[in-house]
Protein backbone atom coordinates (compact mmCIF):
# COMPACT_ATOMS: atom_id res chain seq x y z
CA UNK A 1 0.00 0.00 0.00
CA UNK A 2 1.22 3.53 -0.81
CA UNK A 3 2.45 4.87 2.67
CA UNK A 4 0.39 8.32 2.41
CA UNK A 5 -3.04 6.16 1.55
CA UNK A 6 -5.10 7.88 4.40
CA UNK A 7 -8.32 5.73 3.33
CA UNK A 8 -8.65 2.46 1.65
CA UNK A 9 -11.88 1.32 -0.17
CA UNK A 10 -12.11 -2.45 -1.72
CA UNK A 11 -14.83 -3.52 -3.25
CA UNK A 12 -17.91 -2.03 -1.44
CA UNK A 13 -21.48 -3.77 -2.34
CA UNK A 14 -24.52 -2.76 -0.34
CA UNK A 15 -28.32 -3.71 -1.36
CA UNK A 16 -31.34 -2.14 0.78
CA UNK A 17 -33.86 -5.47 -0.33
CA UNK A 18 -33.75 -5.89 -3.59
CA UNK A 19 -32.28 -2.48 -4.86
CA UNK A 20 -28.28 -2.22 -5.54
CA UNK A 21 -26.94 0.72 -3.70
CA UNK A 22 -23.19 -0.26 -4.33
CA UNK A 23 -22.10 -2.46 -6.71
CA UNK A 24 -18.19 -3.28 -6.03
CA UNK A 25 -16.87 0.37 -4.80
CA UNK A 26 -12.82 0.54 -4.93
CA UNK A 27 -10.34 3.41 -4.50
CA UNK A 28 -8.18 5.11 -2.58
CA UNK A 29 -7.90 8.81 -0.65
CA UNK A 30 -4.19 10.49 -0.16
CA UNK A 31 -3.30 12.77 2.82
CA UNK A 32 -4.43 15.49 2.15
CA UNK A 33 -6.30 14.68 -0.94
CA UNK A 34 -9.96 16.55 -1.83
CA UNK A 35 -11.80 14.05 -3.62
CA UNK A 36 -15.17 14.64 -4.84
CA UNK A 37 -18.05 12.55 -5.78
CA UNK A 38 -20.44 13.38 -8.52
CA UNK A 39 -23.94 11.41 -10.17
CA UNK A 40 -27.18 11.33 -11.03
CA UNK A 41 -29.71 10.63 -7.67
CA UNK A 42 -29.90 7.50 -6.54
CA UNK A 43 -26.39 6.40 -7.85
CA UNK A 44 -25.34 5.61 -4.61
CA UNK A 45 -22.88 8.66 -3.10
CA UNK A 46 -24.66 9.12 0.29
CA UNK A 47 -24.69 5.52 1.10
CA UNK A 48 -20.83 4.80 -0.58
CA UNK A 49 -19.99 7.72 2.28
CA UNK A 50 -21.77 6.44 5.45
CA UNK A 51 -20.25 2.96 4.99
CA UNK A 52 -17.11 5.09 5.33
CA UNK A 53 -18.22 5.44 9.08
CA UNK A 54 -20.45 2.29 9.15
CA UNK A 55 -23.58 4.38 9.30
CA UNK A 56 -24.39 1.83 6.61
CA UNK A 57 -23.18 -1.55 6.74
CA UNK A 58 -21.78 -2.28 3.62
CA UNK A 59 -22.79 -6.30 2.53
CA UNK A 60 -19.28 -6.48 1.48
CA UNK A 61 -16.08 -4.89 0.98
CA UNK A 62 -13.43 -3.91 2.98
CA UNK A 63 -12.75 -0.45 4.40
CA UNK A 64 -8.93 0.69 5.96
CA UNK A 65 -8.62 3.96 7.68
CA UNK A 66 -5.03 4.39 8.17
CA UNK A 67 -4.04 1.15 8.93
CA UNK A 68 -6.98 -0.07 10.58
CA UNK A 69 -9.33 -2.31 9.33
CA UNK A 70 -12.70 -0.60 10.34
CA UNK A 71 -14.44 -3.01 8.68
CA UNK A 72 -13.12 -5.70 11.04
CA UNK A 73 -15.83 -6.98 13.39
CA UNK A 74 -14.11 -6.50 16.07
CA UNK A 75 -13.36 -2.91 15.73
CA UNK A 76 -14.73 -0.65 18.07
CA UNK A 77 -16.48 1.57 15.72
CA UNK A 78 -17.33 4.70 18.12
CA UNK A 79 -13.50 5.25 18.55
CA UNK A 80 -13.28 5.29 14.84
CA UNK A 81 -16.46 7.46 14.00
CA UNK A 82 -14.84 10.21 16.14
CA UNK A 83 -11.77 10.40 13.99
CA UNK A 84 -13.84 10.87 10.95
CA UNK A 85 -15.87 13.76 10.24
CA UNK A 86 -19.40 14.01 9.21
CA UNK A 87 -21.11 17.15 7.30
CA UNK A 88 -24.73 15.89 6.15
CA UNK A 89 -27.04 17.75 3.60
CA UNK A 90 -29.36 18.44 6.52
CA UNK A 91 -27.25 19.63 9.35
CA UNK A 92 -28.63 17.71 11.51
CA UNK A 93 -27.46 20.30 14.52
CA UNK A 94 -29.16 18.96 17.76
CA UNK A 95 -31.77 21.09 18.26
CA UNK A 96 -31.66 21.68 22.05
CA UNK A 97 -28.03 22.72 22.01
CA UNK A 98 -26.52 25.86 21.48
CA UNK A 99 -24.39 26.39 18.79
CA UNK A 100 -21.46 25.94 21.61
CA UNK A 101 -22.88 23.04 22.88
CA UNK A 102 -23.38 21.72 19.86
CA UNK A 103 -20.02 22.19 19.10
CA UNK A 104 -18.37 21.17 22.60
CA UNK A 105 -20.67 17.80 22.87
CA UNK A 106 -18.65 15.42 21.22
CA UNK A 107 -15.67 17.05 22.97
CA UNK A 108 -17.05 16.97 26.62
CA UNK A 109 -18.82 13.60 26.34
CA UNK A 110 -16.98 11.36 23.67
CA UNK A 111 -13.23 12.46 23.83
CA UNK A 112 -13.80 13.61 27.51
CA UNK A 113 -11.86 16.46 27.35
CA UNK A 114 -12.92 18.81 30.10
CA UNK A 115 -14.90 21.76 29.84
CA UNK A 116 -12.16 25.28 29.36
CA UNK A 117 -10.22 22.26 26.69
CA UNK A 118 -13.26 21.63 25.15
CA UNK A 119 -14.65 25.24 25.08
CA UNK A 120 -11.48 26.22 23.44
CA UNK A 121 -11.32 23.35 20.96
CA UNK A 122 -14.55 24.48 19.99
CA UNK A 123 -14.08 28.32 19.57
CA UNK A 124 -11.73 27.60 17.53
CA UNK A 125 -13.17 25.68 14.90
CA UNK A 126 -16.36 27.92 14.85
CA UNK A 127 -13.74 30.80 13.84
CA UNK A 128 -12.26 28.66 11.50
CA UNK A 129 -15.47 28.56 9.71
CA UNK A 130 -16.05 32.34 10.36
CA UNK A 131 -18.84 32.03 12.65
CA UNK A 132 -19.53 35.52 14.36
CA UNK A 133 -19.27 34.82 18.27
CA UNK A 134 -22.35 36.60 18.61
CA UNK A 135 -24.16 33.51 17.84
CA UNK A 136 -22.63 31.20 20.78
CA UNK A 137 -25.29 30.72 22.81
CA UNK A 138 -27.96 30.74 19.90
CA UNK A 139 -30.27 27.63 19.17
CA UNK A 140 -29.83 25.84 15.80
CA UNK A 141 -33.52 27.48 15.06
CA UNK A 142 -32.42 30.77 15.18
CA UNK A 143 -29.66 30.54 12.36
CA UNK A 144 -29.68 30.87 9.04
CA UNK A 145 -29.03 27.57 6.83
CA UNK A 146 -25.28 29.17 5.83
CA UNK A 147 -24.64 29.16 9.59
CA UNK A 148 -26.26 25.94 10.56
CA UNK A 149 -24.43 24.56 8.02
CA UNK A 150 -21.24 25.98 9.13
CA UNK A 151 -21.72 24.99 12.55
CA UNK A 152 -22.16 21.34 11.70
CA UNK A 153 -18.78 22.08 9.99
CA UNK A 154 -17.45 22.88 13.03
CA UNK A 155 -18.42 20.67 15.06
CA UNK A 156 -16.88 18.10 13.08
CA UNK A 157 -14.13 19.91 12.84
CA UNK A 158 -13.22 20.13 16.37
CA UNK A 159 -12.86 16.35 16.93
CA UNK A 160 -9.69 17.00 15.59
CA UNK A 161 -10.74 14.08 12.45
CA UNK A 162 -8.00 12.74 10.08
CA UNK A 163 -10.82 12.79 7.21
CA UNK A 164 -13.87 15.28 6.67
CA UNK A 165 -16.79 13.78 4.94
CA UNK A 166 -19.63 16.13 3.36
CA UNK A 167 -22.50 14.77 1.50
CA UNK A 168 -24.10 17.33 -0.06
CA UNK A 169 -23.33 20.06 2.04
CA UNK A 170 -24.85 22.83 0.04
CA UNK A 171 -27.99 21.23 -1.14
CA UNK A 172 -30.30 22.11 1.52
CA UNK A 173 -29.49 25.91 1.47
CA UNK A 174 -30.87 28.77 0.15
CA UNK A 175 -28.58 30.15 -3.01
CA UNK A 176 -27.71 33.35 -0.92
CA UNK A 177 -25.88 30.90 1.64
CA UNK A 178 -24.49 28.60 -0.67
CA UNK A 179 -21.20 30.35 -1.01
CA UNK A 180 -20.40 31.03 2.47
CA UNK A 181 -20.23 27.23 2.79
CA UNK A 182 -18.47 26.43 -0.32
CA UNK A 183 -15.78 29.29 0.90
CA UNK A 184 -15.12 26.93 4.50
CA UNK A 185 -14.71 23.60 2.39
CA UNK A 186 -12.69 25.32 0.44
CA UNK A 187 -10.60 26.92 2.91
CA UNK A 188 -10.12 23.38 4.85
CA UNK A 189 -9.22 21.65 1.64
CA UNK A 190 -6.51 24.25 1.22
CA UNK A 191 -5.07 24.09 4.63
CA UNK A 192 -4.82 20.51 3.57
CA UNK A 193 -7.88 19.07 5.73
CA UNK A 194 -8.23 15.30 3.79
CA UNK A 195 -11.87 15.53 2.42
CA UNK A 196 -14.45 13.71 0.49
CA UNK A 197 -17.04 15.50 -1.05
CA UNK A 198 -20.26 14.70 -2.59
CA UNK A 199 -22.28 17.40 -4.58
CA UNK A 200 -24.23 18.96 -7.74
CA UNK A 201 -22.12 21.61 -7.74
CA UNK A 202 -19.97 20.95 -10.85
CA UNK A 203 -18.19 24.20 -10.74
CA UNK A 204 -17.28 24.05 -7.46
CA UNK A 205 -16.56 20.34 -8.24
CA UNK A 206 -13.95 21.01 -11.07
CA UNK A 207 -11.90 23.71 -8.98
CA UNK A 208 -11.62 22.06 -6.08
CA UNK A 209 -10.99 18.25 -6.60
CA UNK A 210 -7.92 16.57 -6.94
CA UNK A 211 -9.60 14.31 -8.69
CA UNK A 212 -13.60 13.55 -9.18
CA UNK A 213 -15.08 10.14 -8.72
CA UNK A 214 -18.47 9.43 -10.78
CA UNK A 215 -20.62 7.36 -9.69
CA UNK A 216 -23.87 6.09 -11.92
CA UNK A 217 -25.99 3.01 -10.53
CA UNK A 218 -23.98 2.03 -7.69
CA UNK A 219 -20.86 1.93 -9.11
CA UNK A 220 -17.44 3.99 -10.15
CA UNK A 221 -17.80 4.43 -14.10
CA UNK A 222 -14.93 7.41 -13.87
CA UNK A 223 -12.37 8.79 -12.31
CA UNK A 224 -9.91 11.41 -12.81
CA UNK A 225 -8.69 14.95 -12.24
CA UNK A 226 -10.66 17.92 -13.19
CA UNK A 227 -8.85 18.79 -16.61
CA UNK A 228 -8.26 15.41 -17.51
CA UNK A 229 -12.48 14.85 -17.45
CA UNK A 230 -13.27 17.50 -18.31
CA UNK A 231 -10.79 17.48 -21.67
CA UNK A 232 -11.05 13.53 -22.08
CA UNK A 233 -14.14 12.12 -20.42
CA UNK A 234 -14.41 8.51 -21.28
CA UNK A 235 -18.12 7.96 -20.43
CA UNK A 236 -21.15 9.96 -21.85
CA UNK A 237 -22.83 10.24 -18.88
CA UNK A 238 -19.70 12.01 -17.47
CA UNK A 239 -19.36 14.32 -20.58
CA UNK A 240 -23.18 15.03 -20.02
CA UNK A 241 -22.98 15.65 -16.06
CA UNK A 242 -19.67 18.17 -16.83
CA UNK A 243 -21.68 19.73 -20.16
CA UNK A 244 -25.21 20.14 -18.54
CA UNK A 245 -23.80 21.62 -14.89
CA UNK A 246 -20.42 23.38 -16.29
CA UNK A 247 -20.97 27.09 -17.07
CA UNK A 248 -18.03 27.93 -18.18
CA UNK A 249 -17.64 24.87 -20.43
CA UNK A 250 -18.31 25.45 -24.05
CA UNK B 1 -68.66 23.63 66.61
CA UNK B 2 -70.30 25.31 63.98
CA UNK B 3 -70.44 23.60 60.71
CA UNK B 4 -67.75 25.84 58.96
CA UNK B 5 -65.45 25.49 61.32
CA UNK B 6 -65.61 21.85 61.76
CA UNK B 7 -65.54 21.39 57.54
CA UNK B 8 -62.42 23.31 57.31
CA UNK B 9 -60.54 21.61 59.69
CA UNK B 10 -61.53 18.16 57.90
CA UNK B 11 -61.07 19.67 54.34
CA UNK B 12 -57.35 20.70 54.97
CA UNK B 13 -56.76 17.32 56.61
CA UNK B 14 -58.45 16.03 53.65
CA UNK B 15 -56.48 18.34 51.37
CA UNK B 16 -52.99 17.18 53.06
CA UNK B 17 -53.75 13.71 52.22
CA UNK B 18 -54.48 14.72 48.86
CA UNK B 19 -51.03 16.57 48.32
CA UNK B 20 -49.50 14.06 50.18
CA UNK B 21 -50.64 11.18 47.38
CA UNK B 22 -50.31 14.02 44.48
CA UNK B 23 -46.69 15.13 45.56
CA UNK B 24 -45.41 11.33 45.54
CA UNK B 25 -47.37 9.88 42.76
CA UNK B 26 -46.95 12.22 40.15
CA UNK B 27 -42.76 12.42 40.07
CA UNK B 28 -43.14 8.72 40.09
CA UNK B 29 -45.82 8.65 37.28
CA UNK B 30 -43.87 10.98 35.08
CA UNK B 31 -40.38 8.73 35.71
CA UNK B 32 -42.64 5.28 34.81
CA UNK B 33 -43.95 7.22 31.84
CA UNK B 34 -40.74 7.68 30.94
CA UNK B 35 -38.88 4.21 31.78
CA UNK B 36 -42.29 2.81 29.55
CA UNK B 37 -42.07 4.92 26.74
CA UNK B 38 -38.48 4.25 26.31
CA UNK B 39 -38.84 0.40 26.51
CA UNK B 40 -41.60 0.45 24.26
CA UNK B 41 -39.77 2.12 21.51
CA UNK B 42 -35.86 0.92 22.59
CA UNK B 43 -36.45 -2.34 24.15
CA UNK B 44 -35.96 -5.97 22.53
CA UNK B 45 -38.84 -8.07 22.02
CA UNK B 46 -39.51 -9.00 25.55
CA UNK B 47 -39.11 -5.31 27.30
CA UNK B 48 -41.18 -4.79 24.15
CA UNK B 49 -43.99 -6.89 24.89
CA UNK B 50 -43.85 -6.17 28.75
CA UNK B 51 -44.02 -2.31 28.58
CA UNK B 52 -46.48 -1.88 26.10
CA UNK B 53 -48.69 -4.74 27.72
CA UNK B 54 -48.17 -2.46 31.29
CA UNK B 55 -49.06 0.87 29.40
CA UNK B 56 -52.31 -0.76 27.61
CA UNK B 57 -54.14 -2.26 30.36
CA UNK B 58 -53.70 0.87 32.98
CA UNK B 59 -55.08 3.16 29.52
CA UNK B 60 -57.65 0.42 29.36
CA UNK B 61 -58.87 -0.10 32.70
CA UNK B 62 -61.38 2.41 34.21
CA UNK B 63 -59.02 3.56 37.11
CA UNK B 64 -61.38 3.50 39.42
CA UNK B 65 -61.28 -0.69 38.80
CA UNK B 66 -57.51 -0.40 39.08
CA UNK B 67 -57.43 1.37 42.55
CA UNK B 68 -60.36 -1.48 43.82
CA UNK B 69 -58.34 -4.29 42.12
CA UNK B 70 -54.92 -2.88 44.10
CA UNK B 71 -56.95 -2.64 47.30
CA UNK B 72 -59.25 -5.37 47.46
CA UNK B 73 -58.09 -7.83 45.14
CA UNK B 74 -54.59 -7.79 45.86
CA UNK B 75 -55.94 -8.36 49.55
CA UNK B 76 -57.86 -11.56 48.52
CA UNK B 77 -54.12 -12.78 47.57
CA UNK B 78 -52.89 -11.81 50.91
CA UNK B 79 -51.00 -8.26 49.76
CA UNK B 80 -52.04 -6.07 51.43
CA UNK B 81 -51.43 -2.34 50.58
CA UNK B 82 -52.83 1.05 52.29
CA UNK B 83 -55.66 2.76 50.91
CA UNK B 84 -52.83 5.43 50.27
CA UNK B 85 -50.40 3.26 48.93
CA UNK B 86 -52.69 1.55 46.51
CA UNK B 87 -54.05 4.59 45.40
CA UNK B 88 -50.09 5.93 44.55
CA UNK B 89 -49.93 2.66 42.69
CA UNK B 90 -52.85 3.36 40.72
CA UNK B 91 -52.01 6.40 39.93
CA UNK B 92 -48.71 6.03 39.14
CA UNK B 93 -49.59 2.89 37.35
CA UNK B 94 -51.94 4.55 35.21
CA UNK B 95 -50.56 8.23 34.77
CA UNK B 96 -47.75 6.44 33.71
CA UNK B 97 -48.62 4.95 31.02
CA UNK B 98 -50.42 7.67 29.08
CA UNK B 99 -47.30 9.86 30.04
CA UNK B 100 -45.41 6.76 28.44
CA UNK B 101 -47.88 7.43 25.35
CA UNK B 102 -46.66 11.31 24.82
CA UNK B 103 -43.06 10.30 25.52
CA UNK B 104 -43.02 7.34 23.02
CA UNK B 105 -44.66 9.77 20.46
CA UNK B 106 -42.05 12.49 20.89
CA UNK B 107 -39.29 9.86 20.94
CA UNK B 108 -40.33 9.06 17.12
CA UNK B 109 -41.40 13.06 16.22
CA UNK B 110 -37.84 13.10 16.62
CA UNK B 111 -35.77 13.04 13.05
CA UNK B 112 -33.27 10.09 11.96
CA UNK B 113 -30.65 13.02 11.71
CA UNK B 114 -30.31 13.57 15.29
CA UNK B 115 -29.50 10.24 16.05
CA UNK B 116 -27.18 10.12 12.93
CA UNK B 117 -25.33 12.50 13.85
CA UNK B 118 -24.69 11.64 17.58
CA UNK B 119 -23.73 8.81 16.04
CA UNK B 120 -21.20 10.16 13.56
CA UNK B 121 -19.34 11.60 16.48
CA UNK B 122 -18.56 8.20 18.12
CA UNK B 123 -21.51 8.42 20.70
CA UNK B 124 -22.88 4.93 21.52
CA UNK B 125 -26.00 3.90 21.92
CA UNK B 126 -26.68 4.97 25.97
CA UNK B 127 -24.54 8.54 25.03
CA UNK B 128 -26.76 9.28 22.14
CA UNK B 129 -30.36 8.52 24.21
CA UNK B 130 -28.88 10.18 27.59
CA UNK B 131 -27.54 13.09 25.46
CA UNK B 132 -29.61 14.15 22.31
CA UNK B 133 -32.74 11.91 22.37
CA UNK B 134 -33.78 12.26 26.34
CA UNK B 135 -33.73 16.18 26.39
CA UNK B 136 -35.43 16.59 23.04
CA UNK B 137 -38.02 14.09 24.38
CA UNK B 138 -38.39 16.16 27.52
CA UNK B 139 -39.04 18.83 25.89
CA UNK B 140 -41.76 17.86 23.14
CA UNK B 141 -43.96 15.64 25.89
CA UNK B 142 -44.09 18.34 28.54
CA UNK B 143 -47.30 19.54 27.28
CA UNK B 144 -49.00 15.73 26.99
CA UNK B 145 -47.11 15.32 30.42
CA UNK B 146 -48.73 18.39 32.28
CA UNK B 147 -51.87 17.50 30.88
CA UNK B 148 -51.89 13.66 32.15
CA UNK B 149 -51.04 15.83 35.42
CA UNK B 150 -53.84 18.05 35.49
CA UNK B 151 -55.65 14.68 34.79
CA UNK B 152 -54.10 12.88 38.10
CA UNK B 153 -54.88 15.91 40.29
CA UNK B 154 -58.51 15.59 39.16
CA UNK B 155 -58.99 11.86 39.42
CA UNK B 156 -57.06 11.38 42.78
CA UNK B 157 -60.64 12.41 44.06
CA UNK B 158 -61.21 8.77 43.25
CA UNK B 159 -58.98 7.11 46.00
CA UNK B 160 -62.39 8.34 47.93
CA UNK B 161 -63.90 4.39 47.01
CA UNK B 162 -60.78 2.69 48.86
CA UNK B 163 -61.10 4.33 52.11
CA UNK B 164 -58.40 7.30 51.55
CA UNK B 165 -59.51 10.22 53.69
CA UNK B 166 -59.03 13.02 51.24
CA UNK B 167 -60.27 16.37 50.33
CA UNK B 168 -63.50 14.53 48.18
CA UNK B 169 -64.15 11.97 50.49
CA UNK B 170 -64.37 14.94 53.52
CA UNK B 171 -67.05 16.79 50.98
CA UNK B 172 -68.95 13.60 50.66
CA UNK B 173 -69.34 12.56 54.45
CA UNK B 174 -70.00 16.24 55.62
CA UNK B 175 -72.34 16.06 52.52
CA UNK B 176 -74.29 12.70 54.63
CA UNK B 177 -74.12 14.71 57.74
CA UNK B 178 -75.35 18.60 57.07
CA UNK B 179 -76.87 18.14 53.39
CA UNK B 180 -75.24 21.50 52.67
CA UNK B 181 -74.46 20.40 49.26
CA UNK B 182 -74.00 24.26 47.56
CA UNK B 183 -71.28 25.10 49.99
CA UNK B 184 -69.50 21.90 50.54
CA UNK B 185 -68.77 20.92 46.91
CA UNK B 186 -68.38 24.58 45.83
CA UNK B 187 -65.79 24.75 48.32
CA UNK B 188 -63.85 21.54 47.04
CA UNK B 189 -64.72 22.66 43.57
CA UNK B 190 -62.22 25.35 44.70
CA UNK B 191 -59.68 23.59 45.83
CA UNK B 192 -59.02 21.39 42.92
CA UNK B 193 -59.01 24.74 40.83
CA UNK B 194 -57.01 25.83 42.72
CA UNK B 195 -54.63 22.81 42.52
CA UNK B 196 -54.84 22.97 38.93
CA UNK B 197 -54.17 26.54 38.09
CA UNK B 198 -50.93 26.04 40.34
CA UNK B 199 -49.75 22.84 38.20
CA UNK B 200 -50.49 25.09 34.87
CA UNK B 201 -48.64 27.44 36.34
CA UNK B 202 -45.63 25.59 37.00
CA UNK B 203 -45.85 23.58 33.87
CA UNK B 204 -45.99 26.59 31.69
CA UNK B 205 -42.79 27.92 33.76
CA UNK B 206 -41.27 25.35 32.73
CA UNK B 207 -42.19 25.04 29.37
CA UNK B 208 -40.80 28.33 29.01
CA UNK B 209 -37.40 27.60 30.59
CA UNK B 210 -37.17 25.20 28.25
CA UNK B 211 -37.94 27.02 25.46
CA UNK B 212 -35.37 26.73 22.59
CA UNK B 213 -36.42 28.81 19.25
N1 LIG C 1 -32.51 3.61 3.62
C1 LIG C 1 -32.75 3.15 2.39
N2 LIG C 1 -33.66 2.17 2.19
C2 LIG C 1 -33.91 1.69 0.97
N3 LIG C 1 -33.32 2.13 -0.16
C3 LIG C 1 -32.42 3.10 -0.04
C4 LIG C 1 -32.08 3.67 1.24
N4 LIG C 1 -31.16 4.63 1.06
C5 LIG C 1 -30.92 4.65 -0.27
N5 LIG C 1 -31.66 3.75 -0.93
C6 LIG C 1 -31.63 3.46 -2.38
O1 LIG C 1 -30.29 3.19 -2.73
C7 LIG C 1 -29.93 3.84 -3.93
C8 LIG C 1 -28.76 4.78 -3.69
O2 LIG C 1 -29.21 5.85 -2.85
P1 LIG C 1 -28.26 7.01 -2.33
O3 LIG C 1 -29.05 7.82 -1.38
O4 LIG C 1 -26.99 6.42 -1.84
O5 LIG C 1 -28.01 7.80 -3.67
P2 LIG C 1 -27.42 9.26 -3.86
O6 LIG C 1 -26.43 9.14 -4.97
O7 LIG C 1 -26.95 9.81 -2.60
O8 LIG C 1 -28.67 10.07 -4.39
P3 LIG C 1 -29.01 11.64 -4.22
O9 LIG C 1 -28.19 12.38 -5.21
O10 LIG C 1 -30.47 11.70 -4.51
O11 LIG C 1 -28.70 12.02 -2.82
C9 LIG C 1 -31.19 4.54 -4.41
O12 LIG C 1 -31.82 3.69 -5.35
C10 LIG C 1 -32.03 4.69 -3.18
O13 LIG C 1 -33.39 4.65 -3.50
MG1 LIG D 1 -27.50 11.51 -1.42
Amino acid sequence: MISDTILNVVDLHKKYGDSIALDGVSFRVRKGETKVIIGPNGSGKTTLLKCLNLLVKPDKGRIWLGNIEITDPRININKIRRKIGFVFQDFNLFHHLTVLNNVMIGLVKVRKLKKHQAYKKAVDALSTVGLDNTLYHKYPAQLSGGQKQRVAIARALAMDPVIMLYDEPTSSLDPQFVNEVLQVIRKLAKNGVTSIIVTHQIDFALEIADEIIVMHKGRIIESGRPTELLSNPQNILTKKILIRNFRTLR
Amino acid sequence: MDFWSNFLINLVQGLTTTLQILVISIPLSIITGFILGFARVYGNKIIFYISTGISTTFRGLPLIVTLLILFFGLADLKIYLSPFWASILGFTLCGGSYISEYVKGAIQSIEQGQAEAARALGMNKLQEIIYIILPQTLIRALPGVSNEIIYMIQYSSLSFVIGVKEIFSVAKTFNSLYFRSIEIFTTVAFVYLLLIAIATLVFKIIENKLKIT
